[in-house]
């Protein structure tokens, strides 16, 4: 086995025992990005260079005793929403041309102290305000769509072009690239992680977490980065955790709410009998299931665009006006038309998510989990605008991607999406879990046993 | 049309007033557009929101514990 394939926890293992040293690992993800970058287009940045400095450095740190921790020596991908200093924050759009953060981002300082070395900075939809980022391709099938906005942490972490990546997530964006790619995506709960140095889509919507090869590697870079950080007005006072899950994988007592509504409704069959199948292993692990109803699903969404959309324009607002033409017309025609919304529409929402966040509170006292898919379907082909499900919806391919991952958006709760299988045409499959607010040990002991049951899963195979 | 729809002209001067000024060929689709978000956000209306505030909120100075959500 190569170095660039090695889940985080293993790679760790490895360096931390000095069978392979950062340089090795780095140089090996290095040149796998040789390999799939011109297939994939999963970076706006590659800084190998830099990356290889670093690597050396932590070499010389492990091999005299200054060990910092499992993330030592990991090379990662950053989505361009996150500042590094020094490094242009790109957003993937030319409006930022010719920008460069002066500082870092808190996600971006804590993996630095944490011994992360970073590779690049990848791909989102242009400032996050979409599901499919074009620029990127699908790591299983190039005519696919990577999914958004992290495409590119998606299709970097799929591909073995990063051992990890960071995204962010206001309607879906880290679950949504995470799923289509095959990969585990974790939301943590609204505020777990400070957002200060990320540019910002929908403030009280927008989340920042890992994208990984595995369950136990989202845990080891979720507690990396954890921690409040007062620049950031959402950030919760929360102890400082080891979130790596424990071994077992039995989950007797545990309650797995199934959703008899909404996230089973306008699913493709693939994705359903997937999802159904790795809800039932987790029965089989002991865990008992209890049905939900969803609440207040005819207002989700409603309440996610009501919210998005005014905050996203109010955060564009002067560059709209400065150069509008800079902007891609499928975001600058929502950030105008965000204009044309009222104030009242705006407040609606919030006392929306309020009642939401009340009703699932209610829900989530009956069970531990919610299992469900992540996406209503796999990834689509490149040039696909809507689908057409059995009863006659037409859908557009980016409502679709939001639409079951928005409740965990407008209520803050924990989401993780896991690779759960491929549809017969190859492309991947995610089950996502919900949870309590700072129920993410649930949320991570869940997926683990999940995943120890099951082979290991490959790298995509692009190059 | 709904008399509740925006037509072009009538999407190009709320722009304007919001500060925001349309250049003419754009009218149309942006009044597509805010109508198709209008269509969306319409059925909060059929809540009864009673005395439930909006779920926006700040903290008038450090707490030292504030670990709920």
């Amino acid at each position: 086995m190569e170095p660039f394939e090695l889940p985080l926890a293993a790679a760790a293992d490895a360096i931390r025992a000095r069978r392979m040293s950062p340089v090795e690992l780095v140089d090996s993800v290095l040149d796998r990005i040789d390999k799939t970058e011109p297939h994939l287009g999963a970076y706006v940045t590659i800084v190998a260079e830099q990356a290889r400095r670093a690597a050396g450095e932590a070499e010389h740190e492990v091999a005299h005793g200054r060990y910092r921790g499992p993330l030592h020596g990991i090379p990662m991908g950053l989505k361009d929403l996150i500042d590094v200093s020094g490094m242009a924050t790109t957003a993937s759009s030319r409006v930022r041309a010719g920008h460069r953060a002066t500082a870092d981002s808190t996600v971006a300082a804590r993996l630095d102290a944490a011994g992360a070395i970073l590779l690049g900075k990848t791909h989102t939809h242009e400032f996050a305000f979409g599901l499919t980022t074009p620029q990127t391709r699908n790591a299983w099938n190039r005519d696919r769509v990577a999914g958004g906005s992290s495409g590119g942490s998606a299709v970097a972490v799929a591909s073995g072009a990063a051992t990890f990546a960071l995204g962010t997530d206001t309607g879906g964006s880290i679950r949504v690239p995470a799923a289509l790619n095959g990969v585990v995506g974790l939301k943590p709960t609204y505020g777990l992680v400070p957002r200060h140095g990320i540019t910002s889509l929908s403030w009280s919507l927008d989340h920042v977490g890992p994208l990984t090869r595995t369950v136990e590697d989202a845990a080891l870079v979720l507690t990396a980065l954890t921690g409040r950080d007062p620049r950031d007005p959402a950030s919760l006072s929360v102890p400082a955790s080891d979130y790596r899950p424990a071994a077992g994988t039995d989950l007797t007592g545990l309650r797995i709410g199934l959703p008899r509504t909404y996230y089973f409704d306008n699913v493709d069959p693939h994705v359903e009998a997937a999802v159904r199948r790795a809800i039932g292993r987790l029965e089989a692990l002991g865990a008992r299931l209890v049905e939900v109803d969803i609440p207040m699903t005819r207002y989700i969404q409603a309440t996610q665009w009501g919210l998005m959309v005014p905050e996203a324009g109010a955060y564009h607002e002067g560059s709209l006006r400065t150069v509008p033409e800079l902007y891609q017309e499928d975001v600058r025609i929502l950030l105008e038309a965000s204009e044309l919304m009222s104030a009242g529409d705006y407040v609606r929402a919030q006392r929306s998510r309020t009642l939401m966040r009340a009703e699932w509170a209610r829900m989530l006292e009956e069970v531990d989990v919610i299992a469900a898919p992540s996406v209503p379907m796999p990834a689509v082909g490149a040039d696909e605008e809507t689908v057409t499900w059995p009863d006659g919806t037409v859908e557009g391919v980016s409502d679709a991607y939001v639409r079951l991952s928005a409740p965990a958006n407008i209520t803050g709760v924990p989401a993780l999406t896991v690779p759960v299988g491929h549809d017969p045409a190859g492309m991947p499959i995610g089950m996502q879990l919900l949870g309590r607010p700072l129920g993410e040990p649930t949320l991570l002991r869940v997926g683990h046993a999940y995943e120890q049951t099951q082979p290991t899963r490959a790298l995509a195979t692009v190059a | 049309m709904p008399a509740t729809e925006l037509t072009p002209p009538e999407a190009a001067r709320w722009a304007a007033r919001a500060g925001l000024v349309l250049p003419a060929e754009r009218h149309a689709a942006v009044a597509a557009v805010a109508n198709h978000i209008h269509g969306v956000v319409v059925v909060l209306r059929e809540l009864d929101f009673a005395d439930v505030p909006p779920a926006a909120a700040y903290r008038a100075g450090e707490e030292k514990h504030d670990g709920a959500v």
